[in-house]
């Protein structure tokens, strides 16, 4: 994002903060991509609100520490303490959760076959039953159907670690047509 | 070459539904060897903690050691602080996990100074200084810093070995311990890839050795599922390995074990026994054919790093005993571990017994823990620091009469 765009973006994004919830000063840039109450209306980047804090937190040290890459994020995180990634953590874990605004229609019979395929894969042992997540592992209910086949496939492709290398196992050799049954059964589930 | 060949759960589901068989993807490291009857336990790894623990949200008052010693915070602000040794200068020099960095705690007019002199590596959990060199082992690398002593400040850019070693590069139980041995030769573990599988037994579940510069690998045993911490005893020189049992056999089955290696290229036994168990997910053996365990360490307590003492502040009974940190369970209903143990040995070099020395870090109540004791390393002046990966903290412990 060129300088000026940015600017003018954060300067939006300073007006569509929710003001119910305290939100640090730092995740005011967040709001541009992440959406106004951590809803995304971005392509292929994630919601935030409703994530577990320590999901938040630790990825926002792979980034700071250079251990993950998706531009523009490592270049955000640069400088940021400890304290202020704990609150910009603390800040989404707040706010509820909920679908992206644009989310598309629901395909009983994809979200069926995603179904299958989840409950063959054990994801909600992790993430549990409902899929809102925990501790380390994201939350996926209502997830942007675009952003988790994406990243989906950079587990699979070896293209994305964890903090462990768990998911890289669980998607190995799993085909685009899974992962795009998968993506839309978790983004269909509120 | 020998393959060890694994008549595995998944394998059996696998040969059952040939349909479903080409898009099971294969089942991830933490849940293989997991049967059915456990498919929907919520037991999984626990989150690192990759932030700063300030030291007031230190646990050390917490914690427990036996009478006439005393335990105080040494160092902090590490997160990920897992194994430690110690310059020639007595900088202490600390490797990690998920956060990639390798620490530096030096002390000066009674200060202390912590500081990053590596970052962005993969898992940099193998340290060993040498002539003045610190070797810093990652999952995928091998780099070695000359004069780090002289050049703390202006940390050089490092030799670069990867190649001369030529390990694997597996992420799972691919991190390393590295310690060199009286020979001079640079030890190290290579771990198997997997909970449990079909794995090379000449390639991986190893102890092997090298000449500092890589080259002239040797198997010092084999059949050790997964070490991350070994000393050499001190008047036998003899090697001391701790190991990793599997998971999901149940809670209180197979035990951490600890390993005496007596001659290079044992075979300790797996992944078919850990002492009489024979795994029944891996085929009948006779367990009498392989080395058997020195001592046996509980049931996934995640011994990790072990070393002998040889100091004098410490009462003449912990002369000559192992010290051993056990990092605690995951797959274990309740938690297991989580403290110091000291093994005693007699003067055949018998394990006589095996008894909490640090505690404190579980919470047995509420089921939960406080810190992970990773790694210990005795210090000249007779003390012994504790590395707690979790809270990023090193404690001291001292004993005074």
């Amino acid at each position: 994002m060129k300088p000026a765009i940015l600017a003018a973006a954060l300067l939006a994004a300073a007006f569509i903060v929710p003001a119910g919830a305290q939100a640090p000063p730092e995740a005011e840039q967040c709001a541009t991509c992440h959406g106004a109450e951590g809803r995304s209306e971005t392509p292929n980047v994630p919601s935030l609100a409703g994530m577990p804090a320590e999901f938040i937190t630790l990825q926002m040290i792979l980034f700071r520490e250079g251990l993950r890459d998706a531009p523009p994020m490592p270049q955000f995180a640069q400088g940021l303490s400890d304290a202020q990634i704990e609150q910009i953590a603390a800040f989404y874990a707040s706010l509820p959760p909920g679908p992206a605004p644009d989310r598309g229609p629901r395909d009983v019979a994809l979200a069926e076959r995603g179904a299958a395929l989840s409950a063959r894969m054990h994801c909600g042992v992790c993430h549990l039953p409902d899929f809102r997540g925990r501790a380390q592992m994201p939350r996926l209910a209502g997830q942007r159907e675009d952003f988790l086949a994406q990243t989906l496939k950079e587990y699979r492709d070896n293209r994305r670690v964890g903090t462990d290398t768990q998911m890289n196992a669980v998607m190995y050799g799993v085909s685009d047509a899974d992962i795009a049954a998968l993506a839309h059964f978790l983004a269909q589930r509120d | 070459m020998k393959r060890a060949t694994l008549a595995l759960g998944l394998a059996a589901t696998l040969a059952a539904s040939p349909v479903l068989a080409q898009q099971t993807p294969p089942v991830p490291g933490w849940q293989q060897g997991r049967p059915d009857s456990m498919a929907a336990s919520p037991l999984a790894p626990h989150a690192p903690r990759l932030t700063v623990t300030p030291p007031d949200q230190v646990p050390v008052a917490a914690l427990r050691v036996p009478q006439g010693f005393q335990i105080e915070l040494w160092a902090h602000g590490m997160p990920g602080a897992r194994a430690m040794t110690e310059g020639e200068d007595g900088t202490v020099f600390v490797g990690t996990r998920a956060i990639g960095r390798v620490y530096a705690v030096t002390e000066a007019g009674g200060q202390r100074s912590t500081r990053t002199i590596a970052e962005r590596l993969t898992e940099p959990n193998g340290l060993a200084v040498r002539d003045g060199n610190l070797y810093v082992i990652a999952i995928n690398r091998v780099l070695r810093y000359d004069g780090i002593g002289r050049r703390m400040g202006d940390v050089p850019q490092p030799t670069d070995l990867t190649s001369a070693f030529n390990l694997p590069t597996d992420a799972h139980h691919g991190w390393k311990f590295a310690a060199f041995g009286p020979d001079g030769r640079l030890y190290l573990n290579i771990g198997v890839p997997c909970n449990i599988c079909e794995f090379n037994r000449d390639t991986h579940a190893l102890i092997v050795s090298f000449n500092p510069d890589g080259s002239d690998r040797r198997i010092e045993a084999r059949g050790i599922r997964n070490s991350v911490g070994f000393d050499f005893h001190p008047t036998t020189r003899e090697l001391w390995v701790t190991n990793n049992g599997r998971d999901w056999a149940g809670n209180d089955i197979p035990e951490d074990s600890l390993h005496r290696i007596r001659r290079s290229g044992e075979d300790h036994g797996f992944p078919f026994c850990v002492g009489s168990w024979n795994d029944p997910a891996a085929g009948r053996r006779n367990c009498s054919e392989f080395t058997a365990p020195a001592a046996l360490l509980g049931p996934h307590t995640a011994s990790l790093g072990i070393r002998f003492y040889t100091g004098t502040q410490f009462p003449a009974a912990y002369r000559g005993a192992a010290f051993i940190a056990q990092r605690g369970s995951w797959n274990r209903e309740q938690l297991s571990g989580y403290q110091v143990v000291v093994a005693r040995l007699d003067a055949q070099g018998n394990v006589t017994g095996v008894e909490p020395f640090l505690t404190g870090f579980r919470d047995e109540a509420n089921n939960r823990f406080l810190g992970r004791p990773v790694y210990v390393l005795p210090r000249a002046d007779g003390s012994l620091l504790v590395a707690d990966e979790q809270n990023g903290a090193i404690y001291r412990i001292t004993h005074r009469q």
